[in-house]
């Protein structure tokens, strides 16, 4: 029962993505007349052309993209894992009273322009790539997971390892984030995703062309490509059209494709059977 | 350890909530901030005043606590089928499809509903039709858009919450497996009694998480389906699509953030409440 | 050793956000830019007072920022390092052009402003919030600057013009000099028309004809797209009126010559007779029953074939039109019908529909102004930032229009940027790719042009704010579906619709609009 469940929901996932595929590849019209096919009736790549048409610049993007995915999620895993351990000690006098100020947070903000004056008065991150990293470096959302995944490490773990004589970093880097693999693969690949999907904050501070990570150069292309058909540009010379609709799925492609090959990667690390023996050992 | 999240938590939360303050102030660029008239509670009569608002926080509410509800459980499902099945292959692809709708923006979901339901050349009014039964005009009634927002939610959450389960499972130590294979317990009984009952505190750990946020929608997934269509806003207006149409055509900072702050405040009393029920049952499953 | 390295690092990272803090701490959160703003205020006194004999002081070298809307080109690097080498050696200025690309322009706007970052200049629009912002005192007051750093521009600039940016006495933008009209109207298929042996379009009711005729000949769902403009415009239009103040949702005033007869106009019999002729309408198919919902403009549906109704402004229609001639020669013919045909005028847009502003937080108001004042009237600035490096990205044909991208080019090489804010009509060439219907309907735009009375009239609402709010609720929610025809029973929706705007409060927001046009017309000595 349980593969005939697991298939049928697959297949509801993957049919819309083959749909995007094959949109991704339609004529334009065809995608305006009759809507998405299995089959494009006319094969056509003019959509990757108008997201290609600078082969430089996505080159360059993704370069951007990895380095911040990559910088990002080592360091928020390692900030992340640190707080998280620590929330899920439960020798931690202040522990309930620290959750409920990292939870708060996600409660109550103070909106975009306070914080972008932060950003941009205070801190001086204008056009910066620290604008980018640093404020999605951690989240309530994935400390307190984190502190969940660590809950489940027995005690008597910490406790024998303090009778070694082991310090309080060493016991966390030596004997814990072993034990949390499938925890750190989890919130790793969370963060790995915000980083890669996050348009909004290039969005609002980034302002040289070079400096785009992947999604905000495309959704800027896309934007581009919807505001041509609109009346402010009608005074704007465009020879050169982006087929609006079908460009929608060659960058919903061109984004999720390298993600997609990156997961299988991801899953290896969730395998079950770490016990203590195997640490200790 | 936890030092510098503590100090990021100042800077990039604490610090900018101050923000808040806009809701009491007619804002100008001349006063900024704090040198803004201030106004008391006036920037919140629009939520008030109009009426709609015990519609509209109904709506909100139902809606999250389906996405919640619904999401959670089918997520818990699938992580518990997933880690019991012996095919590697088969395990790892459909794990991964099922990550793809989390990729698929609200723009194209919004297409993908209009092209199955819209009322000329929808595809289930084209199989009705060619079922030879009366076509249905989606887009005049409001009973069906329940579902049909729900089914979007959860199924663009799919993956995404699959994981987490999964990795919860993980970390359930094997040693009680192996203990209760010996007792020759089946795989259902383990299912049920192991595995379940290991899951529980995640649950209500995410459920906890996800109440904080029960006035906030999804603003971008309703719009894209609904868009315009005030004939539909009985079943499908939450407040964040409310407040957007309200301040459409005069944005206003003051009461943006007034909206925000009222969103808040309800999932903080909401949060701190159903916390305390869950310490007073079980001390462990709390979230603070 | 690994400890150790830790304790390092945790302690670098606690002063590092330790000082963060302290310094953000120290401003007291956002509210330092005021001051930051009298202090560029003063000293922009100061300067100007040291110079006053002669020329403006251009000795100390500056870089300004500036904004403008939407995106680069992918030569403009090139053009705005041509540009810089000329600034540089005419002003001792380098201008840093930033875009806000198309992505939430608005929201960039509002940040931009509302930081108080220190721009020097931007892109400055009516229809981008200019009256708003500028009552909110957003914008530095340019009436002591122009005449010394932008003499020309101060002369050249209409009277009225520089009226329409004065607000409380201070001038706050540059507006473009580019007389333009930019009326609403349909965009249609004129062959299918003529093949269908339909009257010319000429008014409501041979609109209907044309799009039954669509409807039950061709079998082409005439307007398949979004249609809410299409109905909207063409509701106010028909009936002539008038919004205020920019979009003034419900309250309008009655016709152009009478300009204090405030109403809101779902009470009135026009409305009704409109909203039961929509849904006659709607009921005969000329659009579709999600019309609301869907994202889709009308206009892609024209070009493959499956609709035939788009609207448009005029100068919209002519680059929609010249786009189907040039890609789709499958349809044959397009037809244009300007509204302004229903009351035979037109009104041209304030000089404010493109202008260029200074935020009040700019370092260096006088330079910045400097620059402007070479862009709009040196054509070799003009032509450079307006239609990018000549021989590269334009050349001029015998006709003195500009051919983008010169013959031979890549497309790609086509120029265009954002440039309204500058426009000056002395200085500007027209395209020659263009519909040549065009130039025809400007020409009758401008035989019947009339001022426009109607959109320099500031709202503010913040009196009514929650009232507006609720009534723009209620429109939104009952009044689109009713005035699309979707609604089931036309006169039960409709005293729904009145009674639903009652309860919202739209006698107070009429109460405001009517003071404020009525303080207004006293002004102007209107009727």
């Amino acid at each position: 029962m349980g593969y005939i469940v697991i298939s049928v929901l697959a297949l509801l996932c993957l049919l819309p993505f083959w749909l995007i595929i094959s949109g991704s590849f339609s004529a334009e019209d065809d995608i305006i007349r009759d809507g998405f096919r299995l089959v494009p009736n006319h094969f056509s790549i003019d959509a990757y052309k108008a997201v290609f048409s600078n082969p430089m610049q996505i080159i360059q993007a993704y370069e951007v993209t990895v380095g911040l995915t990559l910088t990002g999620t080592i360091l928020g895993l390692f900030f992340t894992s640190m707080a998280g351990y620590v929330l899920s000690r439960k020798d931690f006098k202040y522990r309930d009273k620290l959750a409920f100020f990292i939870y708060f947070t996600t409660l109550f903000s103070g909106g975009l322009i306070p914080w972008y004056i932060l950003i941009v008065n205070y801190l001086d991150w204008k056009d910066s790539y620290l604008a980018l990293l640093v404020p999605a470096l951690m989240s309530a959302w994935n400390i307190i997971l984190m502190k969940n995944f660590m809950k489940s490490i027995p005690d008597s773990i910490v406790e024998s390892a303090k009778i070694d004589g082991a310090g309080e970093f060493t016991i966390y880097w030596k004997l814990i984030l072993p034990l949390s693999t499938p925890g750190l693969a989890t919130i790793g690949l969370f963060l790995g995703l915000s980083y890669w999907n996050d348009w909004f904050s290039a969005n609002v501070f980034i302002t040289t062309e070079s400096k785009y990570p992947l999604q905000f150069l495309l959704y800027k292309i896309l934007a581009s490509a919807a505001v041509l058909k609109t009346d402010i540009a009608g005074n704007l010379g465009a020879d050169f059209k982006a087929p609006a609709e079908t460009l929608k799925m060659a960058v919903a492609i061109v984004v999720t494709g390298p993600i997609i090959f990156l997961y299988p990667f991801v899953q290896r690390y969730f395998v079950k059977g770490l016990t203590i023996g195997a640490v200790k050992g | 350890m936890i030092l510098p999240a503590l100090l990021f938590f100042i800077v990039f939360s604490y610090i900018p909530m101050v923000g808040v303050y806009y809701a009491f102030t007619n804002f100008s660029f001349d006063g900024g901030l704090f040198g803004s008239p201030f106004v008391g509670m006036q920037n919140f009569k629009f939520l008030f005043e109009s009426g709609a608002l015990y519609n509209l926080t109904k709506n909100t509410v139902l809606y999250n606590l389906a996405f919640i509800f619904v999401g959670n459980l089918l997520q818990l499902i699938c992580a518990v089928f997933l880690s019991e099945m012996a095919g590697k292959w088969f395990k790892k692809t459909t794990q991964s499809i099922m990550f793809l709708p989390f990729f698929i923006s609200f723009v194209l979901v919004g297409a993908f509903v209009y092209n199955l339901f819209n009322f000329e050349t929808g595809s289930v009014n084209a199989l009705l039709r060619g079922l030879g039964l009366q076509p249905y005009d989606f887009y005049l009634h409001t009973a069906p858009w329940k579902y049909i927002i729900v089914f979007f939610n959860v199924w663009k959450g799919l993956g995404y919450g699959t994981v987490i389960y999964l990795a919860a499972i993980m970390g359930i130590s094997d040693e009680y497996h192996e203990a209760a294979k010996i007792d020759g317990a089946n795989i259902f009984k383990r299912i049920r009694y192991i595995t379940i009952p290991l899951l529980r505190p995640t649950f209500v750990l995410l459920i906890l998480l996800s109440l904080g946020g029960i006035l906030k929608g999804q603003f971008d997934l309703f719009w894209q389906i609904v868009g315009n269509n005030g004939m539909l806003y009985d079943a499908t207006d939450i407040i964040d699509t409310y407040v957007y149409r309200s301040l459409a055509i005069n944005f206003d900072i003051g009461m943006g953030t007034a909206a925000g702050l009222f969103q808040s405040f309800f999932g903080f009393v909401l949060v701190v409440t159903v916390n305390w029920i869950v310490r007073k049952v079980q001390k462990d499953y709390a979230l603070f | 050793m690994k400890k150790r390295l830790f304790k390092l690092l945790s302690v670098c990272m606690a002063v590092a956000m330790l000082s963060v803090l302290m310094s953000a701490c120290g401003g007291s959160g956002g509210s330092g830019s005021p001051e930051e703003g009298k202090s560029t205020d003063s000293s922009a006194k100061e300067e100007s007072a040291a110079v006053d004999d002669g020329k403006p002081d251009t000795s100390k070298k500056v870089v300004l920022n500036w904004y403008l809307l939407g995106d680069a080109h992918a030569d403009t690097p090139k053009v705005v390092a041509e540009w810089n080498k000329m600034l540089e050696k005419d002003l001792n200025a380098t201008v840093k052009l930033n875009f806000t690309t198309w992505n939430d322009w608005q929201t960039k706007y509002n940040l931009l402003l509302a930081s108080g970052e220190k721009v020097d200049m931007l892109f400055a629009s009516s229809w981008a919030d200019f009256f708003k912002f500028a009552k909110q005192g957003a914008f530095l007051d340019l009436k002591d600057l122009l005449p010394k750093y932008a003499p020309e521009t101060w002369k050249e600039v209409p009277e009225q013009d520089w009226k329409d940016v004065t607000i409380g006495g201070k001038i706050l933008a540059v507006p473009s000099t580019y007389p333009e009209y930019t009326p609403d109207g349909l965009v249609y298929r004129e062959d299918w028309r003529e093949e269908l042996n339909a009257p010319e379009i000429t008014d409501l009711d041979s609109i209907e004809k044309y799009l039954e005729a669509v409807k039950t000949v061709k079998k082409v769902t005439p307007i398949k797209g979004k249609a809410w403009n299409e109905v909207n415009t063409l509701f106010h239009n028909y009936y002539d009126f008038k919004n205020i103040g920019g979009d003034s949702g419900v309250i309008v005033a009655k016709s152009y010559d009478t300009p204090r007869d405030v109403v809101a106009y779902p009470f009135t019999m026009e409305f009704e007779e409109w909203v039961k002729r929509m849904k006659t309408w709607a009921d005969k198919g000329f659009w579709t029953s999600n019309t609301l919902s869907i994202q889709q403009e009308s206009g892609d549906f024209i070009k493959t074939g499956t609709g035939a109704v788009y609207w448009r402004n005029a100068p919209g229609a002519s680059g929609f039109i010249a786009d189907i001639e040039k890609n789709h020669r499958e349809i044959k013919k397009m037809g244009y019908f300007p509204f302004t045909r229903f009351h035979n005028y037109a009104v041209p847009n304030l000089g404010i529909n493109n202008g260029m502003a200074i935020p009040k937080n700019s370092e260096n108001p006088e330079r910045s102004l400097m620059v402007l004042e070479k862009l709009r009237n040196d054509p070799k600035y003009y032509n450079l930032m307006t239609y990018g490096i000549e021989g590269e990205n334009y050349v001029l044909n015998d006709k003195g229009a500009i051919v983008s991208p010169p013959p031979g080019k890549d497309p790609k090489k086509g120029y265009g940027i954002a440039s309204w804010g500058w426009r000056y009509s002395k200085n500007e060439h027209p395209s020659s790719n263009r519909w040549e219907g065009e130039d025809k309907l400007m020409e009758e735009f401008k035989a019947a042009s009339r001022p426009d009375i109607f959109a320099p009239i500031l709202m503010d609402y913040q009196p009514v704010k929650s009232q507006l709010a609720a009534v723009n609720q209620v429109y939104q929610q009952f009044g689109m579906p009713l005035m699309m025809g979707l609604v089931p029973d036309v006169d039960q929706a409709l005293e729904n619709y009145r009674s639903k705007l009652k309860a919202a409060g739209v006698d107070a927001v009429l109460a405001y609009v009517q003071k404020e046009v009525n303080a207004y017309a006293d002004e102007k000595g209107l009727k």
